[in-house]
Formats: C-alpha cells, structure tokens, sequence
C-alpha cells in the first residue's frame, strides 16, 4: 500500500487552526499485517460537535485513542489544531486535548476534588503536586467546577462511593480542569440509561458552545447524536464509511449502513 | 435449531472418562504419598510406639509450666515485637520503590527483569538463614534479627507489590498520561490508592508471619525470644521451655487480634 502525500497547499490547509482535527490516510494496526484502521480521513472544524459511530471493533477506540496522542501510528497524517501529532508531537499539545475514556479512567480511592485536581497536573508537573500539594487557586479552580456541575456537596467523597452519573461529572470536570481546547470521549455515556446520557451530554454540548470547545464523541445510540451532534461520521472495519450532517442520518438509513446494505 | 443432533452416548462416555481419570490421579496421589512416607519409616510399627512413648514423657516433664521465669523473658519477648514492627517496616519501605520498579505498567522490560531477579534472590534466603547472615554482618543482638526480617520481607512483599501494580487497570493509567501525568504522579495518585487496601492487609500478613518468625531467630543469636527457646531446650528445662511456648502464643494471638482490628478499622471498603 502506498502513503499518500498531501501537496503544499493541502498540508497548509490540515494544519490551520480552522480545523481542529484533520486526519489524512490514517493506518493503524496492534499486530503487524492485521489493520484496525484502514486510512481515515477525517477534518472537524473548530468548534465542532462531531459524533463517531459504528459496531463493535470498527476502530473507534483506536481512533481516539490516536487522537488523545496516546498511540503511535505508523502510518498517515494527524493535525490537532493546526499541530502535528505524528513523530514526536509537541510536549505542550497534550494540556488542550481533554481525552474520557470508556470506563472514565477515575481513581476510585481519590475523593471528586483531588480527581478533578488531577487535571491540572499538565500545568504542574513537578514534586510538589507529586507529593499531594496542589497550588490554591487549582484547588478553588476545582472546587468551582465541581460546582458548575453540581457535585460542591461531594468534592470530599470518595469516587467509589459516587453514583454512575455523578462520577461522569466527575471525570468532565476533570477534563474540565486541563482547559482543553479539544475534548475526546470515547463512549462515556454508554453506562448511563438514555435519560441520564442526555443530561450528561446536553451539559457538555452547553459547555462546549459558551466555550468554543470541539468535541468528538463515540456514541451508540442515534437517537443522542441526531439530538447533540451537529455531524455524525461511522466507521466500519477500520473505515469511514458514511460521514454527513447529523441530523440527515435518519433511522432506515443507519440500519441499511449498519448491516452493509449501503 | 442445529442440524447436528446431540450425541448423548459420546457424551455419556466422555463423562465417564473423565471421571475416571479423576480417580486414577488421585489414586495415584496416594500411592505416591504412601510410597514417600514408607521410604521415611512411617509404616514402622515399633518406632511410631516409641515415638508415643516419649512423646507422653516429654509432655510430662513440660507440665506445670515454671512462671517463675516471666519477669527473665518479658524483656525478650518485647525485643522479639520490637524486631518484628522494626523489621516488617523496614522491608516495607524498601518493597514499595522496588514493587514499583518491578512493575511493567510503569518500567521498561531491562528494568524490571533486573529487579524481579534481585526480589527472587532475596526470597530464595529462609529468614532463618538470613539471621545467620546477619549475625556474621552486625554482631549478635536484635539488629540483626531486624534486618533478617526486614530482607526476608522485601523478598515477599516487593513480588506481591510488582504484581499488584500490574493488575491496575490500564484505562486508569492511560487517562492519567492523558491529563500529562508524570511517572511520580502515577505512583502517587494511581498506584498507592488504587493498591492502598491490599497493600495494608498484605503488609498486616507479613506482620504476623514476622512476630511468629521472629522468635525463633534468637536460636542463632539474633534476639528475642528464640534464645531463651535455645536455652532451655539445651539444658532440658521443658517446664521453663513451656512457658516461653505460652508466652509466644499469647503474643501470636495477640497480634493477629491487633491485625484483624486494624483490617476492619481501616481497610476501605469498595
């Protein structure tokens, strides 16, 4: 297979700031020879809310997890707002990527605060916050966060003694915290009845407006994307096979992509 | 529904294998356990009645038990705590680094084969052993009794802790890179809460192996208890021998009463 190159003109263009992710003829594989993704391209503008979808091992998580710089990739392009994440990415270019995982990734045995606080450690990499010493504006910074969502009363809790939904409040205000200008959740509701999942996400839609954040989110059910996401992208087998506006995805057409009609 | 039908007669047959099988290992067992224990004359008739024999004399002479010598071994059995808390912590601290160091969530791989090499090492050495060693290195006293324990811990505690660390979920460590943690801040802010139960209780484990240990390291001449266990046992003064036998056991289940407390005070619940 031969890696495509982009002209002068093309790589200027992935690498503005107008498209907060572009990702060009993205391959990845775990095991040498068996793909998971088959060249992705992909270009979210800035201030996008942008919605992935697709089965069981299309990719999805992989793909995340190459965006949030987690990954080496040995294959394609990947500009995140306007830098490049591919050799050896800046080391300042983490701090404005927000990256949920599936499972939130939380500390159970931290309480909410100290979880939340968590986040600033990109701005405080040295010894003292490594010994549990945080500077007070972090921690008041935290405390409004956990405000802001609701949780003042259950900054002293531990996180597992919090509930499903409250610990997703947990691990945004943490993301929060970082301050990123990119926020990656990779199915972070999936564990949330429908309800419950679009309180959550309707906090983070809000959340993402007033700040100008772009969002890309890993979603399973149509109904909360064609509600939050302005555009929907599907992956099947490591490829994008359907990318439009969000709402145009109806019912009947997902299922003709789902089961390979289309 | 399958077009392929059940085979219930092969079935049946494989069942009843396998059931064989299982009796034939274990049959096997036995008669490999008789065979060993033959070889070592536990069949001998005469010697087991012998070994009755002086047995009922032996526990004769141990009773009553002579408390006149309580003031004479209380100092010894404080020392003996004394080694086995000094001991257990000191191997504590060092397991902890080393657990980390020997743990592939957060080491490359040169790292921790080195340092899972240095543990297996430590752990081949009996406590006993190492009492010995340590004697020759300090002198006699409970110096030496402690740092026995303290080595002898290292080699348990630092496998178990490698292990454990192992075992944390990796999304965990994963989000916590992603927020820009450092390797410091994973060991602080992941590892020690995320491992901070069974640390303890393992670490309570290694306390009470400890207190019993420690006694009898004395028989080397590594303090505590275990010298006056020596002494008496030398001189054939069983009544003497059995009251220092009471007192270590007062002491055991005092310790694993003290454990079991803190294991219910402290460790969190999930």
């Amino acid at each position: 297979m031969t890696q495509s190159f982009p002209s002068l003109r093309r790589a200027v263009f992935l690498a503005s700031e107008e498209i907060a992710v572009a990702v060009e003829d993205l391959w990845f594989a775990y095991r040498e020879g068996k793909w998971i993704l088959h060249g992705v391209n992909l270009q979210v503008p800035a201030g996008g809310f942008w919605a992935i979808m697709g089965p069981s091992g299309a990719g999805k998580t992989t793909l995340m997890r190459i965006l949030a710089g987690l990954l080496p990739f040995p294959r394609g392009q990947v500009f995140l707002l306007g830098h490049p994440l591919q050799g050896k990415p800046e080391p300042g270019l983490r701090r404005i990527i927000g990256y949920i995982p599936q499972q939130l990734g939380l500390v159970r045995g931290l309480t909410a605060l100290e979880n939340v606080l968590l986040g600033s450690l990109a701005r405080h990499p040295g010894w003292r916050t490594a010994l549990g010493f945080f500077p007070r504006a972090e921690i008041e910074r935290a405390m409004e966060l956990l405000e802001l969502l609701d949780l003042a009363d259950k900054a002293g809790e531990k996180v597992f003694r919090l509930s499903g939904g409250e610990r997703q409040r947990v691990a945004i205000a943490r993301t929060l915290m970082q301050d990123p200008q990119l926020i990656l959740a990779d199915e972070f509701v999936s564990d949330l009845d429908l309800p419950r999942a679009a309180q959550v996400l309707a906090f983070v839609h809000r959340l993402a407006r007033e700040r100008g954040l772009t969002v890309i989110l890993n979603l399973h059910e149509l109904q909360l994307v064609q509600e939050f996401a302005d555009h929907v992208v599907i992956l099947k087998e490591g490829q994008v096979v359907f990318e439009s506006p969000a709402l145009d995805l109806s019912w009947p057409l997902f299922r003709e992509i789902m089961e390979g009609k289309r | 529904m399958s077009a392929k039908r059940l085979d219930v007669h092969g079935t049946l047959r494989d069942m009843e294998w396998r059931r064989w099988r299982e009796l034939g290992f274990s049959l096997g067992l036995v008669a490999l356990l008789a065979g060993l224990l033959n070889g070592m004359g536990f069949f001998e008739a005469g010697r087991l009645i012998q070994g009755g024999v002086n047995l009922a004399r032996f526990a004769r002479e141990m009773f009553p038990p002579d408390v006149r010598i309580l003031p004479t071994i209380a100092g010894a059995l404080v020392e003996t705590l004394q080694m086995a808390f000094a001991g257990t912590l000191l191997g504590f601290l060092l397991s902890f680094p080393l657990g980390v160091l020997g743990s592939r969530a957060l080491f490359p791989a040169g790292v921790v084969a080195v340092v899972r090499f240095l543990v297996a090492a430590l752990r081949t050495v009996p406590s006993l052993l190492w009492a010995v060693l340590m004697v020759i290195v300090v002198g006699l006293g409970p110096l030496a009794g402690t740092l026995a324990l303290a080595f002898y811990t290292v080699g348990y505690l630092a496998k178990l802790y490698a292990e454990l660390f192992e075992a944390i979920d990796p999304e965990i460590l994963e989000a916590m890179r992603g927020v820009g943690a450092k390797r410091r801040h994973l060991i602080r802010f992941v590892l020690w809460p995320e491992s901070a139960n069974v640390i303890l209780s393992q670490l309570l484990f290694m306390l009470e192996y400890n207190v019993r240990a420690s006694t009898v390291l004395g028989l080397v001449g590594a303090g505590g208890i275990g010298f006056y266990m020596q002494a008496y046992l030398g001189t054939m003064a069983y009544s003497r021998l059995t009251t220092v036998l009471l007192a270590v056991l007062l002491l055991v289940i005092g310790m694993d009463a003290l454990s079991a407390w803190i294991r219910r005070r402290y460790l969190l619940q999930p």
